[in-house]
This record gives C-alpha cells, sequence and structure tokens, in this order.
C-alpha cells in the first residue's frame, strides 16, 4: 500500500499516532487495550481506525525516542493492554520512595502451584495435587485471594471438580503480554543434562517409557539450583 | 549425613529430589531400598510438622514401600506385550515431571522479580469482569439463607388450609418432593416452590434443600435481589428418584 510519495505523510501519520498513544497510556491509571486507542484515535481524526500493526510500530518509535534520550520510561504490553513503567535501571529510587506499599513476594509453594497452573491450565486440584505430591488447597485459596488465577469452569469428569487457570493479572504481575511469552518448560534431557544430573543422561537412552505433556522446542538454559 | 529440615521441602517430592541429588543417584537407576530408609528416617522426624504435611509424607512413604515390595518379587511383572515392568517407573515420572514444575516455579520467581523493579502508575489491572448469577452461589451463607428463609416464613400463613388433621412433615418427603420438583424443571426459585405452604412445610422443604445441598445434588444461589434463592438441580442423581437413601 505505501509508495514512496506517500512516504512522509505515512511518517507524519505514525508521529500523530505516537503522541495520541503516549499520551494516552501515560494518563491512564489502568492499561489501555489496542482496540481502546484505535477508537479513540478513528474518533478524533474522524478516519479508519489505525492497525494494531501500526499501533506497535508507533509504540516501538516511542520506545526507541526514550531509549535515545537516556529517558527512564518505556511503553510495555501486559495481559493485552499497554502501559507506561519505568525501566530497570531506576528501580532502586522507585524501591525507596514506594517503600510502604512493597509488593507481596510469594511463597515456594505459591509459587509451585502457579507454574502447574500456568502450563497446565486449565487443571482441578487433584491434577495439581499429584504433580506437587502434596494438598494444594492453602495455596489455590490464596492465589485466588490474591487475583491471580481464577475458577474457570466445572469439569465434565466425576464429582465435577473446579478447573483452575490464571487471570489477566497474573500476566500484569509477571510483566507478560500473553500465556505464549512464557518460557517453555525445559525438556527432561535438558534438565538430567545439568551438571547435578549428568550421569542420568545416558541410562535415559535405555528407558523410553518416559512420556511429556508439554511439546518441546527447549527455553533459554538456566542455571539449575 | 547433614541435618535437614523437613519444613524446607515443599513435599515428599521435592525431599526425595533432594536425596537424588544430594548423592547423585542416577534417577533411572534409584536404589529403592536405600532411599526408602533414608526417607523413612526423616518422616519419622516430623513430629513437630502440622498433621497435613505429615499424611503427604507418609502417603509417599508408603508408596515408596509398596515399590520395594514390588521389586523383590521373584518373578518380573509384565506388561501385555511381555515387556519387563520396572516399579519404580511410575514414581521415576513423577519425579521428572515434578522436577519440570518445579524449575518453572523458579523462572517464574525470577519473572515476579524483574516485573517488580517495574513500575508503573495506578497499581491494580483491569478488574476482573463481573461474574454471572450462576457464580454468586460461592457468596451464598448459610446467614443469607436464612435471611431468605424468614422472608418467606413471614408470608407464609399459618392457618391451615384445609380443615383436616394436621399433617406431619418429614425432611425425607420434602426431599422427594423437592427432587420431583426439579425434574420438571432445572432450576427452581425456593419461594414458589413453598408458595402457600403452611410453615412446617416449608421448613421441612428448607431443610431437605439444604441436606440436599451439602450432598451435591443441588446448587443453591441467591436471587439478585437477594430475598429468594434458587434451588438447581446438579447431576443425574436426581432424575433417578433415589433419594431417600441418605
Amino acid at each position: 500500500m505505501i509508495t514512496e510519495d506517500d512516504l512522509p505523510e505515512s511518517d507524519d501519520r505514525l508521529r500523530e499516532l505516537a503522541r495520541a498513544i503516549e499520551a494516552l497510556v501515560f494518563a491512564a491509571d489502568e492499561p489501555v487495550e489496542a482496540r481502546q486507542i484505535a477508537s479513540v484515535v478513528s474518533e478524533v481524526s474522524q478516519g479508519p481506525p489505525p492497525t494494531e500493526e501500526a499501533i506497535r510500530e508507533a509504540v516501538d518509535f516511542i520506545n526507541a525516542a526514550c531509549e535515545q534520550q537516556e529517558r527512564p520510561l518505556r511503553i510495555r504490553q501486559w495481559a493485552g493492554g499497554f502501559r507506561m513503567t519505568t525501566t530497570e535501571d531506576v528501580a532502586a529510587y522507585l524501591k525507596v520512595y514506594f517503600r510502604s506499599d512493597r509488593r507481596q513476594k510469594l511463597t515456594r509453594s505459591l509459587m509451585e502451584t502457579l507454574a502447574i497452573l500456568c502450563y497446565k491450565q486449565p487443571a482441578t486440584k487433584p491434577e495439581i495435587d499429584y504433580v506437587r505430591g502434596v494438598d494444594s488447597d492453602y495455596a489455590l485459596r490464596r492465589l485466588l485471594d490474591m487475583g491471580l488465577i481464577a475458577v474457570l469452569e466445572r469439569s465434565d469428569a466425576v464429582g465435577r471438580p473446579l478447573l483452575y487457570g490464571t487471570t489477566p493479572r497474573f500476566l500484569e504481575e509477571f510483566g507478560l503480554s500473553g500465556l505464549d511469552q512464557l518460557p517453555n518448560l525445559r525438556e527432561i534431557e535438558e534438565l538430567l543434562s545439568d551438571p547435578s544430573f549428568s550421569q542420568a543422561r545416558a541410562s535415559l537412552l535405555m528407558m523410553q517409557g518416559i512420556q511429556q505433556q508439554e511439546p518441546p522446542e527447549p527455553r533459554d538454559s538456566q542455571e539449575e539450583s | 549425613m547433614y541435618n535437614i529440615r523437613l519444613q524446607d521441602f515443599e513435599g515428599p517430592l521435592d525431599l526425595l529430589l533432594f536425596f537424588i541429588q544430594r548423592d547423585e543417584i542416577d534417577i533411572f537407576d534409584i536404589p529403592i531400598a536405600k532411599i526408602t530408609d533414608e526417607y523413612l528416617e526423616y518422616v519419622r522426624q516430623m513430629d513437630e510438622v502440622d498433621l497435613d504435611g505429615v499424611a503427604d509424607f507418609i502417603y509417599m512413604a508408603a508408596l515408596l514401600i509398596h515399590v520395594k515390595v514390588r521389586m523383590l518379587l521373584p518373578k518380573p511383572e509384565v506388561d501385555e506385550e511381555g515387556e519387563i515392568i520396572d516399579p519404580r517407573q511410575d514414581l521415576v515420572e513423577r519425579l521428572l515431571a515434578y522436577m519440570r514444575y518445579k524449575e518453572a516455579a523458579e523462572g517464574l520467581d525470577v519473572l515476579h522479580k524483574k516485573r517488580g523493579s517495574l513500575f508503573t502508575r495506578g497499581k491494580a489491572s483491569a478488574p476482573e469482569i463481573e461474574r454471572d448469577v450462576v457464580d454468586t452461589i460461592v457468596n451464598t451463607t448459610v446467614f443469607q439463607l436464612v435471611s431468605a428463609l424468614g422472608r418467606i416464613l413471614a408470608e407464609a400463613s399459618d392457618a391451615p388450609t384445609l380443615a383436616v388433621e394436621e399433617v406431619e412433615y418429614k425432611v425425607a418427603d420434602q426431599r422427594a418432593f423437592v427432587a420431583e420438583a426439579l425434574s420438571r424443571k432445572e432450576k427452581v426459585v425456593f419461594g414458589e416452590l413453598v408458595h402457600d405452604a403452611p410453615k412446617r412445610f416449608v421448613i421441612a422443604t428448607f431443610l431437605a434443600v439444604l441436606e440436599m445441598a451439602q450432598q451435591g445434588l443441588v446448587w443453591l444461589a441467591l436471587t439478585p435481589e437477594a430475598d429468594d434463592f434458587y434451588v438447581r438441580h446438579l447431576s443425574d442423581p436426581l432424575q433417578n428418584g433415589d433419594l431417600r437413601l441418605n
């Protein structure tokens, strides 16, 4: 669609869209969704709404400008909405300023329950209990209270157990734009090739019975504790 | 042998993984007898830990002993295709699955910390969408149910509708009555169910409904005005009419 003649004009349009987005995202107290931006821009300009791609391009443009000017702000997309956030390098100042309302740290049992749930959702309590080998009643209740998980529906299985899943709030609290942004579960082979499990590697070849539930694609290696 | 505290472990699988990593055990060739003894040794120290926690650890102990016993069978077990079954296989699979999620939890922790160093205006994310009526079930307290009953009772006539001998209403009979009503309609408003009925009838029916709810046969949900409640048919047992079991 874009010809060379259009370029200066389309450049202007990008700039104007970027200004609109920067203002909206700055002023909003909550994440602003792409379709909200589109409808606002279209109403003001009396023209067609910008595409999601154009919006993302404008956001990249803003972020690039911020980076160039070394400004400590970026626009990020979490749980499908755009938010203006500070950068990591100035976190020290903000942590002192916001000292009184510290974010809650999640305990290991909450993290474990959440980890199982975000990869296996929707999942029932017995499924989670089985993986963890312990009762997850308390952990599930805490996570429900914190709004990180929710009851999605009832399973058709015997007893109609509740099916749990993560919420948009979870995505936002973990800085993810969607569940597809979660790091892939590491493959068993890869886990075992860690120094602590190096010996087991050879035996793996001899044992084929291990089934895996998640699709492969190893994630970036991370230190095993 | 170092001294470890069981509270440091998330559960029996976590404890087993600890042994395996500490002793550099081949996870596919776990010395079951040795690890079972070690495991039991630690579980014995659990006196002070809460009972719920102990139960999970003891369950795993039983599982380990079961595997150990199967290992001792003179003739190995085989599956339909004649392949030898390793009694440890289920346990190994569980340990491996647990390992993956344990690591995933550590990954999430990193994400959470990283996100914690980014600040935004405003705190909470967009509020969750209001749940629909069915979900208000969760919010129905016994107190609210009883107040709804109170209102219905206030309207219930005490005067006998017919000049006959007073009838005793039994909860069991009322269960059948409710079940019958629900077999015709999936969801009924309690007030309509006992409309114009004498007080004793309403009370017996209310008790029947509570009993059925406790047994998971019906769902109760307050009406939006919270002055009455729905009784909703839950599962098939209702249609069998076989409700007098109790």
